[in-house]
């Protein structure tokens, strides 16, 4: 079944884009802006890994679902370095700033041509690839017509792993909690007592970090690039809009369903087949070369007919 | 005789240092042309590019200076109004053969209406952040377009062969062989060449400054009709607007078709002179840099928008030359430099950084410096280098106000013709 093998390629694809929306959500929300330096901080965060997987090269270990235990390393070294960018970011540039929301989306973009001007200058503008050896699809799915990797596999078990641990931050933990008092209003958060400006440094540490762990996976799935993660930005986007910004269980969803979408691009000329009720030979001819633009369609739809989103405003 | 000490007297700081800065710029490109190191024909290379990105930051201008909004799909606009022109009038054009450039100007005009309407009808009701990423994505959307659709733009290959404007009209498609050649011998010893190339650029520059003349004119009048007033009404509170009886969403629409046509006929000028039309055209970079020269400018200021676009074609052509200049001198001195302990270490470390800036990427480059240029302008000055003053009234108006304060309200005096 054809079917079966796109849905698992946009489980594979959405996990890397949830990664990224949640981040780019959680900022949303508490920092009140689009921040357009998002899709660059993924890349920061895959290059940041690439540097360490390659001065980790000499060590050995067990290795897990294809990856080595650098491997490992490397990507918690994509979550630290990203992370910290980002919030030294947030203290150097955000911050002292007193311009509203559009002056800071602006900012964010110069932001983000600084990310990439300095990635490219020192990385080239060339594409790369981490030095992890390529696999063949798992046997025992190719007869369902699934053809996905121990890496994949291993991609999205750390995202649905990272998922969980954020899930369990925001509703079981004191932190989390004011975290979600500051989404939901940050001058009550802050006269009932929680220091408000930490708790923008934390969101900024866990956007951040996600989406250096979502570039570097991005890099794995693909390759490394200084635009990869400009080139994803508006997918990202895509997703939180879908979700509803701000809310980071939207985000989530949306994240899932975007990347999907993308992914199941070739369903879309034989759809009368697929769907009961209808004749057989419906189909919306667009080839898969138009699957971002599909994403893009949806999210302006989304934004005419649902502006707040599936999930609605708020965490 | 123009009274100087009066017309610097009635200047802001701010004008003054932009008039010291574009003299300083001047005496410095003029110097490079007399000293042989700047080509004249690229000279006018560069003032074409200069007015290329001065119209587009007029229109743009005319969207987000004045009407506030916030449109992230100027690349869309200039891409096709360059592929318009480009398809009528282009010998490899997949679907038509060789028109006259005033049809492709129609045609480029006539695209941008349409696509105007394409991305303004459904996205001019969104809240302001909204705006800006649906029509980032709807400029996405139509660069992968244009990159797919092989059978009607060529895909990726681009459009060979488009004319210069001027190919057939009855004088001047002859006039840059009709020219005679000159040699000049510049005061400072080189010897510059003015060819047919040369004077074929001097029409480019002709038209772009046609273009960007009537663009401003056209604007400046238009923005203190009661039209304009309106706009900038809504710019400042739209729910006023609404409450005064004015369709806000149809003069929002008119002020974003109409700077839209600003912005095609930008990428009509760039295809006739690059005769050439790649998707690269449609890169969202364009945008963002179109954004950088209106806020470099002053957002709703027409001659901050003309001096950032200038300002552009320095960032994107001045790395370049930094570069190669300054590995020059650091080899001079390292050349200077005898080869003996010290001197023989610090000449090693010169000639290792002239390497390493040489290899150094000038794109990259250039993008970190556009980067600090934004963060710098929103931090120091968010309003701009030349932010509206005196553009925005009638001068009838400020003549006849009464001679007030003696102190104070310099702007108030001024004779406001700018």
């Amino acid at each position: 079944m054809a079917v079966l093998g796109l849905l698992a390629d946009g489980l594979v694809f959405s996990s890397i884009i949830v990664l990224g929306s949640i981040g780019l959500s959680l900022v949303y929300g508490i920092a009140d802006f689009a921040n357009f330096a998002h899709g660059d901080t993924m890349t920061v965060g895959a290059y940041a890994a690439l540097v360490t997987f390659g001065g980790l090269s000499g060590v050995g270990g067990p290795s897990l679902l294809g990856l080595p235990a650098a491997f490992f390393l490397a990507l918690a070294a994509g979550f630290v370095v990203a992370a910290l960018v980002a919030v030294v970011t947030e203290k150097l540039v955000y911050e002292p700033l007193d311009i509203g929301a559009i002056g800071l989306l602006i900012t964010s973009i110069g932001v983000a041509f600084i990310y990439r001007g300095l990635v490219r200058i020192v990385f080239t503008a060339e594409s790369t690839r981490y030095d992890v050896q390529s696999i063949r699809p798992i046997e025992a799915l190719v007869p369902y017509g699934v053809r996905v990797t121990y890496h994949d596999v291993a991609i999205v078990i750390t995202s649905v792993v990272l998922v969980g641990s954020l899930h369990a931050l925001l509703q079981y933990t004191d932190l989390g909690r004011k975290m979600r008092a500051m989404a939901d209003n940050p001058e009550l958060a802050r006269i009932s007592g929680i220091r408000t400006d930490r708790i923008r440094l934390v969101t900024w540490t866990v956007g951040g970090g996600l989406a250096g762990v979502g570039g570097t996976f991005l890099g794995l799935f693909n390759r490394l690039s200084p635009r990869m993660g400009f080139n994803l930005l508006l997918l990202v986007f895509a997703a939180v809009i879908l979700g509803g910004i701000g809310s980071v269980y939207g985000a989530m969803l949306g994240g899932l369903l975007i990347g999907v979408v993308h992914e199941s691009m070739p369903l879309l000329s034989g759809l009368g087949g697929l769907l009961p009720l209808v004749p057989d030979t419906l189909g919306i001819p667009v080839g898969i070369e138009y699957a971002e633009a599909v994403a893009f369609v949806i999210m302006v739809a989304v934004l005419l007919v649902r502006p707040t989103g599936i999930a609605g405003e708020g965490t | 005789m123009v009274d100087v000490a009066g017309v610097v007297d009635d200047m802001t700081t701010a004008e003054r240092g932009v008039t010291v800065v574009v003299v300083v710029a001047v005496v410095v490109l003029l110097l490079g042309l007399f000293s042989g190191r700047l080509a004249p024909t690229y000279f006018l290379f560069l003032v074409g590019l200069a007015g290329m990105y001065a119209l587009l930051s007029l229109g743009l201008n005319s969207q987000w200076g004045f009407g506030g909004l916030i449109n992230f799909s100027v690349a869309a606009f200039f891409g096709i109004g360059a592929y318009g022109a480009a398809l009528v009038t282009a010998s490899n054009s997949p679907v038509s053969d060789g028109f006259s450039p005033v049809y492709g100007l129609a045609v480029a005009l006539g695209l941008a209406t349409v696509l105007a309407l394409f991305i303004g009808l459904p996205t001019l009701r969104l809240r302001a952040d909204y705006l800006a990423i649906a029509s980032l994505g709807l400029a996405e959307v139509v660069r992968r377009i244009i990159l797919n659709e092989r059978h009607l733009t060529n895909g990726s290959l681009g459009v060979r062969g488009v004319p210069g404007f001027f190919d057939d009209w009855p004088v001047l498609s002859t006039f840059p062989e009709a020219m005679p050649g000159l040699r000049i011998d510049v005061p400072l010893g080189a010897t510059v060449e003015l060819g047919a190339p040369f004077y074929r650029m001097l029409l480019n520059v002709l038209l772009v400054a046609v273009f960007a003349a009537g663009s401003y004119l056209l604007l400046s009048r238009v923005h203190r009709s009661p039209w304009g007033r309106v706009l900038r009404t809504i710019r400042s509170d739209e729910d006023l607007a609404r409450a005064l009886g004015k369709n806000t969403f149809r003069f929002k629409l008119q002020a974003f078709v109409l700077g839209s046509l600003v912005m095609a006929l930008a990428g009509v000028f760039y295809a006739h002179l690059q005769q050439f039309v790649g998707p690269g055209t449609l890169d969202p970079l364009t945008t963002f840099y179109v954004w950088v020269a209106v806020i470099l400018g002053g957002s709703g200021s027409n001659r901050g928008a003309l001096f950032g676009g200038i300002v552009i074609v320095a960032v994107r052509e001045g790395p370049r030359f930094a570069l190669g200049w300054l590995v020059g001198i650091l080899e001079s001195v390292s050349g200077a430099l005898g080869s003996d302990g010290f001197v023989g270490r610090l000449q090693e470390f010169v000639v290792s950084l002239a390497r390493t800036l040489e290899a150094m990427d000038a794109a990259a480059v250039r993008l970190v410096l556009v980067g600090l240029l934004i963060v710098a302008l929103m931090r120091l000055r968010p309003e701009g280098i030349l932010p509206p003053q005196r553009e925005l009234i009638w001068s009838s108006a400020v003549d006849e106000a009464p001679e007030q304060p003696d102190t104070g309200v310099r702007e108030a005096r001024g004779d406001g013709d700018d």
